[in-house]
Parts: structure tokens; sequence; C-alpha cells
């Protein structure tokens, strides 16, 4: 067992913030039930901005804990990635809860342990120690999926995302074993370090547990075919957990799985790498089209929007599948990195315009079936002008159209791509993006070219979303135009990863 | 840095109209034409400032600033003469436009906000010498003419303003790729002068790389046949919209080829220009067809517009001097002469509320004015000698003809007919909308044009004289930019001959029959080319 210096602790520092804030929160709603919980919300932003900080701040610590975690400047990034999320979905749930009479500590507490977690997650270098992440992570957002409790519709997508999320935990925990078991034939026997894994090139045992990880990782970002989860959960949950998850979740995940592949493809290349890398592949095209494909006929824009987060996962790992080259590196986890920066602002941006919009029925737990349609936005711009400009500008960048971050970030992942050699994956995937454009653009149809229904409510009036929203703006615009500050970044932190 | 302000200014009056209150349409008109005026000053000194003369660097009044450096992307914008000529052409376009929407009553302040910004996107996509910033300005144009036909259109215009933006977005996406694949092998550099120096890919790589490119820009033109958005977009656009459309946005098209196309992947170019030739000779007879079918005046134009940007592709593909500078000279008249055409057929519709042919008749009593402006746009448009139409339409079906491609004289032949076809539908249209009798008693109480209306046309008129009658000024920019792509392709074509000696040299003029005569002294006879001719 080694010795905790206080290097480690200082690593640890990110998590250990948001953890503490998630308990102060707990207890502020036991002493504190005055019934005016404004403040919560502005705890919580303070907690992630101070996590965040604290990750970019600590700088690159190397490994910790005995190789068991590492504090580069990658897992700097994702920490402020997801920590930049929980705020902006802090200040959205603030207004949606706050709407809904539904404000309570315990979801800020959820949401800042579920992003501790995440954090992590971000650092994990051993197996384990990204199984426990993962858990921390999935226990909290299977509660914050639940929060809504008396309607249907919310209770069966936790139900259902709970089920399928063990499901999901227990081929990780499996496929870890299998791992675990396969580091025997070289080196260092029984180990869940990833450094280990690829001394077991090419044992089949080795693969399969390779592949179940992969398979695990991929119910978490929903990569097709273990996405069907996505779109009822997505729809289910409320909103502002939606706009999280979508962001967060998937940038720890998949700070864990470009982790995997460099460690699979580090081995002399043998069967597991080049099994792996197949897998990958495989599994990039197919959440492409299948993220694209059923995006187009939905109805519901929150429906709508969780096929196009399963369709930029796809993109994702394009450029996970680049990463696995030593040479391409750099370039593929920094294009990653800005990937997952630039999805987190334009979708939960595009969620909080949802939320503010959608139908809220008669009560709690009484959301009418419509309740996100595509008809709620109709004549949006008339009505609220500022929100249909913030929600054209998300759908901009989520479908690719210059000058937003999106453009830039697709932009870098299919060029990394390219660089890898896999053309094909990539003019796949910009020809599903095409078709991206089709139903993003629907949305900004409605909202500036067809009249509004009579009797059209404004939606939800609140400072916190504007703020939110106009942070989000912001960054989309400003991270399309002036994309070098944050890529510069990207860039510094991927080479730091060894 | 003059350049980078002709392509701001735009840009930062937008910005600022943003900021003013859009309760005054007023202001928004106001502070819209003067920036575009202003614009256009600026611009003046590009013009004067540029110099023609073959010694003179290719590219002029280069910006040259990192932007994205971490990825390779440079901010390299410059300006050949092409370019030049096509960025004068948008800056003075667009406060004619401006002037023109004063009509406008709706929205009026995301209405100049989105033209302000589209003319900053047109200018940064001729000045672009960046690939990447080249596609941003490239697919920037979208969004704002997706608003524009889609916010202000008229009935059809969410079907037309989708097939638009899908149409384009999803020909551009390929473009992309093929930008990154450059990238990934001319040593890792996004800069269009290095590309063109040290791109090294397979033949089949080459071919796929142009056939991404050319589909971009196919779209765009449009070229038979990707080009059923465009009678759907012009048909549906509000005036504003279609000028632009006319005027700029399909040249975008055809400046693609010249600047991007053909340079950059020359001998898959040469492979595939028999192909794109002969598309454009069916573009032109095609478009002229349908012409002479339409009942709608917006669509006659647009299906016009088909047939007018055969002949500039099939100048380009001549790849001879006098085809490529025709063909960029009809660039400019298409722009003109179409947009004015668009610009009267607005008028009309705003007297009448249709644009069905049919309601007019006779209107000439009427509005003499508005008839005599489209008379004279017609005779441009049908290329009238003494007008530009004449200049440029002469230049490609001599350029072709005296071309060394395969069957470039069937070609001209066949485009020859075009014109023809193109006096035929113009003039008819003439007739039937303000001549014979008025068939419609509305159309004995319409008004002649008014003075703002007269600003708006006589602009276009003047360019449309002028431009007939002395050519050389606005031949002159493009003398250089055509030659270095005539010996550029050139060299392409000694380097496949090399490789297969039995194939005939298929860039430059043709030696006049004279010079194969027996006898004839070859010197004197390849003298008498022109300098970018195969003799030099």
């Amino acid at each position: 067992m080694p010795t905790v210096s206080a290097h480690d602790l200082l690593a640890l520092a990110p998590v250990a913030i948001l953890a503490l804030g998630g308990i102060a929160l707990l207890l502020t709603e036991v002493f504190l039930t005055s019934g005016r919980r404004g403040y919560q919300a502005g705890l919580t932003v303070a907690f992630a901005v101070a996590a965040g900080a604290a990750a970019l701040s600590a700088g690159n610590l190397g490994p910790v804990f005995g190789g068991q975690a590492t504090a580069d400047g990658f897992a700097a990034f994702v920490t402020a990635t997801v920590c930049g999320g929980l705020a902006l979905a802090a200040l959205v749930g603030a207004s949606w809860l706050g709407a809904r009479d539904a404000e309570r500590g315990e979801f800020y507490a959820l949401a800042l342990f579920a992003t501790s977690g995440m954090s992590l997650l971000a650092m994990a270098t051993d197996l384990l120690v990204a199984f426990i992440a993962i858990e921390v992570m999935s226990l909290s957002i299977y509660a914050l999926a639940a929060f809504m409790r008396r309607g249907r519709k919310p209770a069966e997508a936790a139900f259902k995302y709970f089920i399928l999320g063990a499901f999901s935990s227990a081929l990780l925990l499996y496929g870890t074993s299998l791992v675990y078991g396969a580091t025997g034939t070289g080196g260092r026997a029984g180990s869940t370090l990833l450094a280990d894994v690829a001394r077991g090139a090419g044992s089949p045992l080795l693969v399969a547990g390779l592949a179940l990880i992969l398979a695990g990782l991929a119910f978490k970002v929903g990569a097709v075919p273990f996405h069907v989860w996505t779109p009822d959960v997505y729809e289910g949950a409320p909103t502002p957990v939606t706009a999280f998850m979508a962001a967060g979740v998937k940038a720890a995940a998949f700070a864990l799985l470009a982790r995997v592949m460099m460690a699979a493809y580090a081995g002399t290349a043998g069967t597991a790498d080049g099994l792996f890398l197949q897998l990958l592949a495989t599994l990039a095209l197919l959440t492409m089209l299948v993220g694209n494909l059923f995006a187009v006929p939905q109805r519901s824009v929150k429906r709508m929007l969780a096929y196009s987060s399963i369709a930029h996962a796809g993109y994702l790992l394009l450029a996970v599948l680049a990463a696995g080259q030593p040479a391409l590196r750099a370039d593929a986890l920094s294009a990653l990195l800005f990937y997952l920066a630039s999805y987190t602002v334009a979708a939960i941006g595009a969620f909080a315009v949802l939320g503010a919009v959608e139908d809220r029925g008669a009560g709690p737990g009484a959301e009418p079936p419509g309740a996100c349609d595509l008809d709620r936005l109709a004549g949006l711009s008339r009505r609220r002008p500022l929100l249909a400009f913030s929600m054209t500008v998300f759908m901009l960048s989520l479908a690719g159209v210059p000058p937003t971050a999106g453009f830039v970030a697709k932009l870098l992942v299919f060029k990394s791509a390219i660089a890898a050699g896999s053309w094909g994956l990539a003019v796949a995937g910009i020809l599903t993006s095409a078709l991206g454009a089709y139903y993003y653009l629907r949305v900004v149809v409605f909202m500036y070219m067809r009249p509004a229904a009579e009797g059209e409510p404004e939606g939800l009036f609140s400072p916190l979303l504007s703020v939110a929203l106009v942070i989000a703006v912001v960054a989309v615009v400003v991270l399309g135009i002036g994309p070098e500050p944050l890529s510069g970044f990207a860039r510094a932190a991927a080479a730091m990863v060894r | 840095m003059l350049l980078a302000t002709v392509i701001f200014l735009p840009l930062a009056g937008a910005l600022v109209a943003a900021l003013l209150p859009a309760g005054e349409p007023q202001q928004h008109r106001g502070w819209a034409l003067f920036v575009s005026a202003a614009t256009f000053a600026v611009s003046l000194g590009l013009w004067a400032g540029f110099d023609a003369s073959m010694a003179a660097p290719e590219f002029q009044f280069e910006v040259n600033l990192p932007w994205v450096p971490s990825a390779g992307i440079g901010f390299h914008v410059g300006l050949d003469g092409v370019a030049l000529l096509l960025v004068m052409l948008t800056t003075a376009l667009t406060p004619v436009v401006i002037l023109s929407a004063f009509t406008v009553g709706e929205r009026v302040k995301e209405f100049m906000i989105s033209l302000l910004v589209l003319e900053t996107a047109m200018i940064g996509t001729f000045a672009a010498l960046d690939l990447v910033l080249f596609y941003v300005f490239w697919e920037a144009i979208l969004v704002p003419m997706y608003l524009l036909i889609g916010v202000w259109g008229s009935v059809n215009r969410l079907y037309a303003t989708v097939k638009f933006f899908l149409y384009t977005f999803a020909a551009s996406v390929l473009m992309l790729v093929a930008i990154l694949y450059v990238f990934a092998h001319d040593g890792g550099s996004f800069d269009y002068l290095t590309a063109r120096q040290s791109l090294q890919v397979t033949p089949g790589a080459q071919t796929a790389l142009f056939l991404a490119f050319a589909l971009a820009f196919a779209v765009k033109v449009p070229m038979f046949p990707l080009h059923t958005w465009l009678p759907d977009a012009h048909t549906e656009a509000p005036t504003a919209g279609s000028v632009i459309l006319a005027g700029v946005l399909l040249k975008m098209g055809t400046f693609g080829f010249f600047r991007y196309a053909l340079p950059l992947f020359p001998d898959a170019a040469l492979a595939w220009r028999p192909v794109i030739a002969a598309l454009a000779v069916v573009g032109i007879v095609y478009g002229a067809l349908m012409c002479l079918v339409q009942q709608d005046m917006k669509r006659l134009v647009a299906y016009s517009s088909v047939s007018h940007l055969g002949f500039v592709m099939l100048g380009l593909m001549a790849l001879t001097a006098e085809g490529l500078t025709g063909g960029v000279y009809q660039m400019l008249n298409h722009g003109i002469s179409t947009g004015a055409l668009f610009l009267l057929v607005g008028m009309l519709y705003e007297r009448r509320h249709t644009r069905l042919i049919s309601a007019y008749g006779g209107v000439a009593k009427q509005v003499p004015w508005i008839a005599t402006a489209f008379v004279v746009v017609t005779l441009s448009s049908i290329g009238l000698p003494g007008t530009n139409g004449f200049v440029g339409e002469f230049l490609i079906l001599s350029g072709t003809w005296l071309g060394r491609m395969p069957g470039t004289q069937v070609a001209a032949a066949i485009a020859a007919t075009g014109v023809i076809l193109g006096a035929v539908y113009m003039l008819w249209l003439v007739e039937r909308v303000f001549y014979g009798k008025i068939g419609d008693e509305e159309n004995r109480h319409l008004p002649d044009l008014s003075l703002r209306e007269a600003f708006v046309i006589a602009p276009m008129i003047a360019l449309i004289v002028v431009m007939g009658l002395v050519p050389q000024p606005f031949l002159a920019p493009a003398r250089p930019a055509v030659e270095r792509l005539v010996t550029r392709m050139q060299e392409a074509d000694r380097r496949l001959r090399a490789r297969d000696p039995a194939r005939p040299p298929s860039v430059g003029t043709q030696p006049p029959a004279v010079a194969q005569l027996p006898g004839a002294a070859p010197g004197r006879a390849l003298a008498a080319l022109p300098p970018a001719g195969e003799g030099r």
C-alpha cells in the first residue's frame, strides 16, 4: 500500500472541493430551511468555480497515489469542463426548479457529488479507481434523473437509467477482472493499472476484457448499439439534469475511454489493439449514423437533442480513435478536449432554452405529452428575440456551422481523424453532420419563420437563466471566432499525457 | 490592413446596428446604407492601389496573421485581379441592394444586419488565402442568406430556404474533408499558397479532392444538374436576397473553380474538364429552354442565370486566355445585369404584387422609365454589342472556339445557340410585360420610378454602358491572374504529355490555321499568339 503524500492530496483538491460542497449543501438544507433557497445555486457555482480553478492551477503533478491516478493537464481540462458544465446547469436548474417550486439543496448536492465523481474519473489511470468514480457519478445522476419523481416520465426514465446503468457497470467490472487476469502474462501480474494493460498484448483474455470495458463505457456515453436508454432517459429527466448529463457524463466517460484506448494501443501491435481499434471504429460509424438518422423524425426537441448527443458521441469517438496513434496523440486529444468544451456550452445552452419554453402543465408531475414539442418554439423570435437568438447560436454550433465553437471542434476532430488515415470515417462523419444541419435548422425555422400559436405563454423569465445563456452564447461565439486560447491550452494539456 | 478594413467594416456596422433600437426602422436603413457606402468608398482604395502589371506580386494587400496557430490556421487574405473585381462587385452592389430594400417594412433591423453580415462573408470568401478561412467565410454566407429567404421571402419560403441551405451545406462539407486531406499531405499547412506549391497526393486522391471541391462549387454556380435549388431560392427570396444571390453568391462557385479547383488539382481538373464543359453547355441550352416556358418573371430570370453561368463555366474550362478572361468578365456582367433584372422585377412586384408574366402587358405606357431601364438591362443580358454582355460572351465563345480541349468547337457552337435563345426569351419577356395592350385594369394605375428607385437602377445602367464601351479597365486587373492560371495548367499539361507522348496538348489557344500551312514561319505564328499561349 503506497503512502499518501501531500502531493497526492493536492492533486485530489478539485474532487475534495466538490465533495465538500455537496456535504455543505446537504447541511444547509437541514439547518437553513427558510424557504428562500436562492443562495444554493450560488454556492454550487462557487464550489464549481473553485474546483475548476484548483484543477487548472495545480498544473501537471503527474502520477499520484502510486500511479492509480494522474493529475495531468488532460485531467485538469476535463475537470474544468465538467465544473463549467455544473455551474451552467446549476444556474439553469435554479430557474427551472424555482418555477416548479421544486428547489431543494439535494439537487445541488447530488450534482456536486456527481461532478466530484467525474473529476476523479478524469484523473483515473487505474480501472478500479475509475470504477469507483463512475459509480459515484452514476448513482448521483440516477437520483437526479428521478428528482421530479411525481411525474410518470421521470420515474420511468430514472428506473430505466438505473437498471441499464447498473448493467453497464457490471460489464465494466467484469471486463476489469478479465484484464486483471490478463496482465499476468507479462510484467507485473495482477494489476488493474492502465499502464500494465498493454503488457498483456495479444492474450484473448485481454481482448475480451477490453471489449467489455468498451461496452460498459459505450453505455455511459450513449454510443450505438448501447444507446437505447438515451432518448427515453434524456426526455424523462428534468431538463437541467438532462443538460448536465449530456455534457458532464460524456466528458468524464470520454476521458477514461481515451486513456483506455491509449493504454491498449501502447502495447506491441497485436490482436488486442487491432481488435479494439476495429470495435471502436465500428462503434463510431454506427453512432454517427444512427444518432443523426434517428434525430431527423423527432417532434420533441428534447428527444431530438438526445439523439443529437448520441451523434456527437460518434464524432468524439473519431478523436479517441485517432488518439491511438502515438504520433497524433497530442492533436487528437486536444481535438477531443476542445470538442467536449464546445459541446458542453452549446448543449447546456440548448437545453436551457428548451427548459425555459417547455410546457409546465397544471402542476408537479402533470407534464403534458407535448411539453417539448417543436410547436412550443414557433414564433419564439417575436415573443423572446434574445432567447431565439441564443437557441439559433446553439443550433448552429451543434450543427457545426462557422463561425461557432462547434465548427472549430468538428474541424479539429476531423483533422485528426484524417491525419490518422481514417478518412472514410471522416467522410461518413461529415456527411451525417450535413444531415444534422437539417434537424437543427428545423428548430430555427420554427422560431423565426412560423407564426406563434394563439395564447402561447412567454415561457420562463429568470435572471439566473439569462446569465447562463449569456455565458453560453458568448462562449460559443468567442470560441468560434478566436479559438486559439482554448485550443492552444487544450494542446498544451494534451501534450502532458503520456 | 486596407483589405481587412473592407472585410470587417460591414460586420462592425452590423454590430453597431444590433445596439440601435429595433423600433426605429429609418435609423437602421440609413445606418446600413451609410456603412455599405463607406465600405464601397474604402474598397475604391483597393481598386486604385492595385497593380495590374505582370511584374506585380500575385496577391496584393496581403495580410497574414496567425489565427489558430495550434491548428495551423492563419488569417491570410490577399487579392489577385479576379478577386479584386469580385470584391468591387460586392461592395458596389451592396449599397444598391440596401437602398432597394428600403421598402422592407418588417423586422428592418434584422434584415439590415443580415445584409451587412452577408457582405463581410462575401468579401472574405473572395479575399481568403487560407483554406479554412475560406471555408469559414464560404459557410458563413449560408446563415444570413437562409434567414433572408426564410423570414422575408414569399409564400413558399420555408421549402426554398431549407432546400437552399441543405443543398449548399451538404455539398460543401465534403470540401472540408478535402481541405483536411490537403492539410495532411502538403506538409501540414492550410495556407493556399503552400498547398498549391507542395501538395503531394496520388492521382486517385487528387481526383477525389478535385471532385469534392468541384461538387461544392458546382452546386453554388449552379451547374446542371445540381441547379434545382436555384429557381426556388431565387423565386422565394425577397428582392434584396435575389440580387445578392444572383449578383455575388453564384460567382463564389465560379471563383472557386478559378482559384481553388483548377490550380490546386490541375491533373484531375484536366481529366474532368470535358465533363464539366459538357455540363456547362447542357446548362446553357437547358437554362435557356426552361426560360421559354416560365410563367413567373423571377423564375425566368433564375433560369437565365443557369444559362449565363453555364457560359462562365465554359469560358473557364476552355483554359485559354480569352475564355478565362471572358469568364471573369461575364461573372461581373451577370452580377450587374441579372442583379438589375431582379431589382426591376422587384419594383414591378411592389406595384402589382404578382410575378406572373400574364398579369402584365402594355405597362410601358404607365411606367416608361422602368420599361426603358428594363430594355437596356435586357440588351445587356442578351449580349448586344455596346453593352457589357457582348464583351463577355464574345470572349468566351471565341476563347472556346480557339481552345484545344477535345470537341471544343462543338461546345462553342452549341453554346452559341444559347445566345440566340437568350435573345428570344428575354425579348419575348419584354414584349409580354411591357408592350401590347393593357389587359388588366389594375395595370393602368402604376406609378413610375421614384427618386429612390432611380438611384438604385442608375448605377447599374451606367455600369452596363461603361463596361460595354470601355472594357479595358475592367479586363486589365484580371489579366495577370488569368495568365498565371493558363501557365499553371500548361505546366500540368506538359507533365502529363511527358508521361504519355501520344497525348495532344489540351491547354491554351489553338495556333491559327495559317500557322500550320507549310512554309509559314513557326516563330512568327507563335509570336502572334497572346502572351499566355502555348508559344511562350
